[in-house]
Order: structure tokens, then C-alpha cells, then sequence
């Protein structure tokens, strides 16, 4: 009897005179394969543009905190650390009066009546204030009460977070909607995907029906019957898998600039460039399982004894 | 030893459709039945209980003393080893030569090349298919074709041959041939049940009729049996 290798050796011969046994079969089971594996690389191109957006509006948004003028810097300094202890904040940015008033002198250089009027003025009018930006904008509401509370009361003049509070609202809306219908819309195109694949190698196996019967009635153990199968799945699937790699990326570069110029400083070629490992291994394991797993449940209904 | 004790099967599991009703039947090694009937009678069902494609719906099948039910799921594979089986469309793959189909049986049971290569030219020399050994099905008599497939059921060296309709496709000569072939592994020692409708066949063979209609033994001629209405 033979040994592990000469089994191995075996099914890998079988699943391979399988595979170029019938050409046009072999060759559509890949094609729809490659159709799947194709969507999934659509849906992690959707889903990275999706978190592309989504972190740059949750980019734009943040809390000012303004203190009232007898405010000193060691108190700012002291609701500043208190902040970051909170472990919510991504961080808190601290603008004096000076650094305030310069920032607006900037902004205004032009205005001469702007000018004109500041000059005129003995003191600075502006307020020293703390720019917060939270790891995630649902916190905003949670780290305003924290100001809000009896130990900083004296301190704060205002927050703009209730003017702020309808943006953020929105954003949150947006982007919980986009990962939730994002998540969903990928769960049923991977079920379609994955159903399509399972029915393409099932009717594959089906015309490989009257080998298996014989095996059956000649005594092959469930084993010897069903590894070369499965290894004809995997077979498909690497091969698919080897084919979206090699359209994928001249597609993702051609589409990249188009992209860019909607969405300024998200470049598709450079996300998947840079995760060029991780993304093929990524097609050929879900190629490989995909095609693997469809043998195995196709078969089984073959087996039945 | 084979036993068959009160054996009833039913279609699809609808109890109001009976296969076989009471069959009691034994079979002793080395013996060689023919089971006669008109299609439809239950014979094929006969044989597959002994390569347990199916489970009686009442009743014992007993091989050597275990009752088949009782056989778990991963043994079933060294049963069929066990018995040898051969049917009226030979059941050959088109697509390899007479050499690589009997092989086929053995490398799915995980014989090495070594025992592949001994054992498959001396099968094929036995059933007179020495010339054919790089032949395909098609360039195949239908004889040819027959005495191939029980090649293939002999390969295991089985202690049963169950034979459905195996000259069903086959003319006057070439049947004669396929029975004279079952006769001779018979003398070998080899138990042979074959399940025909072809009265000829059976006479020819003279040997132990069982006949079946509508699922039930009707008459059973131990010696020298002749199918005679």
C-alpha cells in the first residue's frame, strides 16, 4: 500500500488530469472564478474608498473649547492633560490669545478694515481655546459634558460643539450608513458570488458523475474519491486567483487618476500597491478556499451511499 | 455465507410502494445463482443490498455472519472490495484505455504502481483481453466491453461476483461467452449471483434458479435448476 507521499502524489496527478481533462469546462469554471474574485477586489476598492471618505469628513470635524479671559495658561494646561487622559481623544491642539489673534491677522491680511479696527483696539478680543479632534465623532457629546462638569465650569466660556453638533450628526449618519449598507451590500454580492462558483463546480463535477459512481461501486474510500476533487477545486481558484492579479492592478492604475480627481489625495494604485503581498496572497487564499470549499459540498451529494 | 431473513424494501420511503416483500433467502460460498424475472420484479434491488447502495426497510442482509446494516460508513468501501459487480451497460470510462480502467479500480482503493502494473495484464490475460490493453471502450465488442468490466470486478479478487443483466446488451454469442467466463471464476471458487430475464442464459447455465415476481420468491430450484413456466 502506498505511503502518505505516493497519496498525495497521486491526488495532485488526478485533480490535474481532471483540470486539462476538459478544457472549455476548466476553462469557464476559471472565467466565472475570475468574475468573483474580480467583485471582491471591487468590494475592497469600495470599501477602502469608503473609509477614505468617511475619515476625511470625520477629519474636518472637531470641538473648540474657548476660556474665559482670567483663564491662565497652567489652568488651560491642566483641562488640556485632564483631556487626554480621557483616552477618547485623538488630539487637543491649544491656541493662545496671541497665537489666536495672529492666526486671525493672517486670515484677514487683506481686509484693510479688518485691520484698521484691530488697530484701534487696546486689548486682544480673542479667547485662548483648545482644539479637540476625538478618535471618533460619536465621542464629541461625552467629552463636551466632561467640560461642561463642575470642574471646568469656571473656566469655559464656550464650546461650539451645539454649533457644531448638527455637522457632526450628519457625518455620523454618513458614515455609520456607509459601513452599514457597504457591509450588506458586500455580505449578498460575496453570497451570490460564492453561490455562482458553488453551482459552476458542481455542474462541473456532475459531468464527472459515472467516474465517481464507479469509483463507488469499486470500493474507493471516500478519501481517494473526493481529494482529487477537491484539489481541482483549489485548482480553479489559484488559477483565477493568478489572473485577477495580473488584470487588477493595470485596471486599478488606469482608474486610479479618475478617482483622484474626485477624491484629492486618495490614490487606489497606492493603497494597493502598497498592500501588493498582502493582496494576492488575499485573492489566492479566498480563491483556493472558495474553490476547495464548492468541491467539497458539490461531492458530498455524490457520495451519498 | 449470505442470508437474506424476512428482507422488505420500500420506494423512496413511501410504504405503500413495496420492492421486495419477505424475502428469506440463503446462499451458501461458492455457489452460483442465477435470480430470473420480468423487469421491475425486484432483482436489482437483490444486489444492491449486498454492496449496501441501499438499507432493507424491514429485515436482516447478512455477509459471513454481520447483518450490513450494522456496517459503519467508512467500511462500506472495504465491502465493495469484497464484491466484485458488473452491469448490463458495463459502466466503463470512455475516456482510458482497458489497462487504465481496470488500474482505475485499483488506484482508488490506493494500490501502489508496482501492484498496479503486475496485476492489471494478468486480469486482463484471464478474461482473454491480453491484445486490448491500450484499447478504448469504443474500439471495444460489446463482449469485449463486458468481459473488461468483470476484469475490473475481479481486480479485488472478491469473494462475490453479483452480475445485473450482463448480457442484456449483448447478442447470442457474446452472451455465452460472458456466462462462460462467470462459470469458470465460479469454479474458482468465486460465489456468483446473476440477475437476468433471459431464460436461455439461465438454462444454459443449469444451475440454482431463484425466480422473483413483484418482490417475492415464487419458486427457488436448488439443483441443476431450469426456468420452466
Amino acid at each position: 500500500m502506498e505511503d502518505l507521499k505516493a497519496t498525495t502524489k497521486r491526488v495532485f496527478n488526478v485533480g490535474w488530469t481532471n483540470f486539462k481533462r476538459n478544457t472549455y469546462l476548466s476553462m469557464g469554471t476559471t472565467g466565472v472564478m475570475v468574475l468573483v474574485l474580480f467583485l471582491f477586489s471591487g468590494l475592497m476598492s469600495l470599501n477602502y474608498l469608503t473609509s477614505q471618505i468617511v475619515s476625511s469628513l470625520e477629519e474636518k470635524v472637531d470641538v473648540s473649547v474657548y476660556f474665559k479671559n482670567d483663564a491662565s495658561e497652567e489652568e488651560i494646561s491642566k483641562v488640556k492633560s485632564d483631556l487626554e487622559l480621557l483616552g477618547v481623544i485623538k488630539n487637543v491642539e491649544y491656541v493662545s490669545k496671541d497665537k489666536a489673534l495672529d492666526e486671525f491677522k493672517q486670515r484677514h491680511a487683506g481686509d484693510t478694515l479688518v485691520q484698521d479696527s484691530l488697530a484701534e483696539l487696546d486689548d486682544n478680543p480673542l479667547q485662548a481655546s483648545l482644539n479637540v479632534k476625538a478618535d471618533d465623532s460619536s465621542q464629541y457629546a461625552s467629552i463636551v459634558t466632561f467640560l461642561e462638569g463642575n470642574k471646568f465650569r469656571s473656566l469655559v466660556d464656550k464650546i461650539n460643539f451645539y454649533e457644531n453638533e448638527q455637522v457632526i450628526a450628519r457625518v455620523q449618519a454618513i458614515s455609520g450608513g456607509l459601513q452599514n449598507w457597504g457591509f450588506l451590500f458586500t455580505m449578498a454580492l460575496a453570497a451570490i458570488a460564492i453561490l455562482v462558483t458553488f453551482n459552476t463546480i458542481r455542474l462541473t463535477i456532475y459531468s464527472q458523475k459515472q467516474e465517481i459512481e464507479i469509483m463507488r461501486l469499486v470500493g474507493g474510500s471516500n478519501w481517494h474519491i473526493k481529494a482529487p476533487y477537491l484539489v481541482e477545486g483549489g485548482m480553479y481558484g489559484a488559477l483565477a486567483a493568478a489572473v485577477v492579479a495580473v488584470l487588477f492592478y493595470p485596471v486599478a492604475y488606469f482608474i486610479s487618476p479618475k478617482i483622484e480627481s474626485l477624491m484629492p489625495g486618495v490614490s487606489l494604485i497606492g493603497y494597493f500597491a502598497s498592500n501588493i503581498i498582502q493582496f494576492i496572497s488575499l485573492l489566492f487564499f479566498i480563491g483556493i478556499l472558495l474553490g476547495v470549499t464548492s468541491s467539497f459540498v458539490a461531492i458530498r451529494r455524490f457520495l451519498k451511499i | 455465507m449470505i442470508e437474506f431473513k424476512d428482507v422488505s424494501t420500500i420506494y423512496d420511503n413511501d410504504e405503500s410502494i413495496e420492492i421486495l416483500n419477505g424475502v428469506n433467502l440463503h446462499i451458501k460460498d461458492g455457489e452460483f445463482i442465477s435470480i430470473i424475472g420480468p423487469a421491475g420484479a425486484g432483482k436489482s434491488t437483490l444486489l444492491r443490498l449486498l454492496t449496501r447502495e441501499i438499507l432493507p426497510h424491514k429485515g436482516e442482509v447478512i455477509l459471513d455472519g454481520v447483518n450490513l446494516a450494522d456496517i459503519p460508513s467508512k467500511a462500506i468501501p472495504l465491502l465493495r472490495r469484497k464484491i466484485g459487480t458488473v452491469y448490463q451497460d458495463f459502466k466503463l470510462l470512455s475516456a482510458k484505455t482497458a489497462f487504465e480502467n481496470v488500474a482505475f479500480a485499483m488506484e482508488v482503493c490506493g494500490a501502489d504502481r508496482g501492484e498496479i502494473e503486475d496485476d492489471v495484464p494478468k486480469i486482463l490475460g484471464i478474461v482473454g483481453l491480453s491484445d486490448k490493453l491500450k484499447s478504448f471502450p469504443h474500439q471495444l465488442s460489446g463482449g469485449e466491453k463486458q468481459r473488461l468490466a468483470i476484469a475490473r470486478a475481479l481486480i479485488h479478487r472478491p469473494r462475490i461476483i453479483l452480475a445485473d443483466e450482463p448480457t442484456g446488451n449483448l447478442d447470442l454469442v457474446n452472451s455465452y461467452d460472458v456466462v462462460k467466463l462467470l462459470m469458470k471464476i465460479n469454479e474458482l471458487g468465486t460465489t456468483v449471483i446473476l440477475a437476468t430475464h433471459n431464460r436461455e442464459v439461465v438454462n444454459a447455465i443449469g444451475k440454482r434458479v431463484i425466480s422473483i415476481e413483484k418482490g417475492k420468491i415464487v419458486r427457488d430450484q436448488v439443483e441443476n435448476g431450469k426456468y420452466v413456466i
